[in-house]
């Protein structure tokens, strides 16, 4: 790979290098917007979260410890501001209470015959903390390890979230009679 | 009955990709003993496909200018490539300040009735807004332009003998804009700014350089009274160094460009 390294990019960030950050920026775009975009299930809070993410970094540079990965950090910070979104606009609360609600998936659902959006909207039916691992998994393709760093949690841990959260998406699409 | 939880540790694993080989082999071995195993091996690894299979969205256009535009520049970069800067302090090309002191002229002043039939030296033409009420034709062509130092939409449209250049742009950093154009029967007839301010600009006869910093969104008038077909070159630079060439083109409507 000729393109330099994220480190190697962060040093020159770091020293008021314009154009590295703009070059972090154009790697790291896609992957904090979808992440954000999964997390919020909007994408103009998705694009603002992610607005947000960089500007972060930016500001917090000399925080940022080299001997983690780079990615892991923006991860962190991209669930943080994600889950900080979801506190702002008490969209996680009306979520958690339509979880709570056993009956309202196959209704809602009714008509949606793609298991891709189903998933979607199951997605949004579980926790912060589980979605979170999911798609770091599954969106971004982080390995357990690289879960564990960004979310800062033990790896057993992110395990059993996996898990669990499976186990509820697995639900909530039996619910609307998708799997 | 009820899964070992080491057989649903050791599932998840291997649906991760995270399973050593060893272990994979003490799965295949469970899993053959087990249908309710096997059951869920199955259904976990069909789930994990669907979230696999998500759809990968872009992300939105311009997000990287609009960030860019947010971040700070070093004290260095605004001193650089800054070849305009010597033409605006000219008094009769100061006229950025309107722009500052607010001055808001709606584009029917620049409906060319009413102004002079001379050809402008310089910028002391038209400035104003761009309004909605103006009476413009259609985009005759809209262009996107996606580059690392500068994005957004610049479309030509017409309205009677006026053409309007309008740059809807964002750039993330100091960005010099000229437009050129042969034809010394056109000549330039104003400028507009809308929403944010600070695009600044000078003119001589078929040659016209803006300078952009961040967003911007502003329009380009030129007369052209014998509704000729008129070819304006755009070039964009940074730093002295050309990013980005183009041409835009209006024709005659019924003929070729």
């Amino acid at each position: 790979m000729n393109r330099p390294d994220d480190k190697k990019l962060m040093e020159r960030c770091v020293k008021g290098d314009r154009r590295a950050f703009e070059a972090l920026l154009v790697r790291y775009q896609k992957p904090v917007y979808n992440a954000a975009y999964r997390m919020l299930n909007n994408s103009e809070d998705a694009r603002d979260v992610t607005q947000t993410v960089f500007l972060k970094v930016y500001e917090n540079l000399d925080q940022y410890d080299p001997s983690h990965r780079f990615f892991s950090w923006i991860y962190r910070i991209a669930m943080n501001e994600s889950i900080n979104w979801l506190k702002k606009s008490s969209r996680q609360e009306a979520l958690e209470h339509e979880t709570a609600d056993q009956g309202d998936g196959p209704e809602q659902l009714a008509g949606d015959a793609q298991l891709g959006e189903g998933m979607e909207a199951a997605l949004m039916m579980i926790k912060s903390e589980y979605r979170a691992v999911i798609i770091l998994k599954h969106v971004l393709g982080c390995s357990y390890i690289e879960i564990s760093e960004a979310l800062d949690i033990p790896e057993k841990k992110v395990k059993s979230r996996l898990f669990t959260g499976r186990q509820l998406l697995q639900e909530r699409l039996t619910q609307q009679g998708l799997h | 009955m009820a899964i070992d939880p080491n057989i649903v540790e050791l599932i998840n694993a291997d649906i991760d990709g995270e399973i050593s080989p060893a272990d994979k082999d003490t799965l295949a071995a469970m899993m053959a003993e087990s249908p309710e195993a096997r059951a869920m091996h199955a259904e976990l690894s069909g789930l994990s496909s669907t979230l696999d299979e998500l759809p990968d969205l872009d992300a939105p256009p311009y997000l990287i200018h609009t960030i860019m535009a947010q971040i700070p520049k070093p004290e260095s970069q605004d001193r650089r490539g800054d070849f305009l800067r010597g033409l605006f302090a000219a008094p009769a090309l100061r006229y950025a300040a309107m722009f500052a002191a607010g001055s808001v002229l709606t584009l029917s002043l620049v409906n060319s009735d009413q102004v002079s039939e001379r050809a402008f030296s310089d910028v002391t033409g038209l400035v104003g807004t761009i309004s909605s009420e103006v009476p413009v034709g259609p985009g005759i062509q809209t262009m996107q332009i996606d580059r690392t130092d500068v994005a957004g939409h610049i479309t030509l449209r017409s309205s009677g003998p006026l053409l309007i250049v309008d740059f809807d742009l964002v750039s993330n950093g100091p960005i010099d804009i000229v437009a050129s154009y042969s034809d010394q029967s056109v000549w330039f007839n104003g400028f507009a700014q809308l929403e944010s301010p600070g695009a600044s600009i000078s003119a001589e006869s078929g040659r016209i350089s803006m300078k952009i910093d961040g967003k911007r969104r502003y329009a380009l008038y030129l007369h052209n009274p014998g509704d000729r077909n008129v070819s304006i070159n755009l070039r964009f630079m940074s730093d002295g160094e050309v990013v980005y060439d183009t041409d835009v083109q209006y024709a005659q409507p019924g003929q070729p460009g």
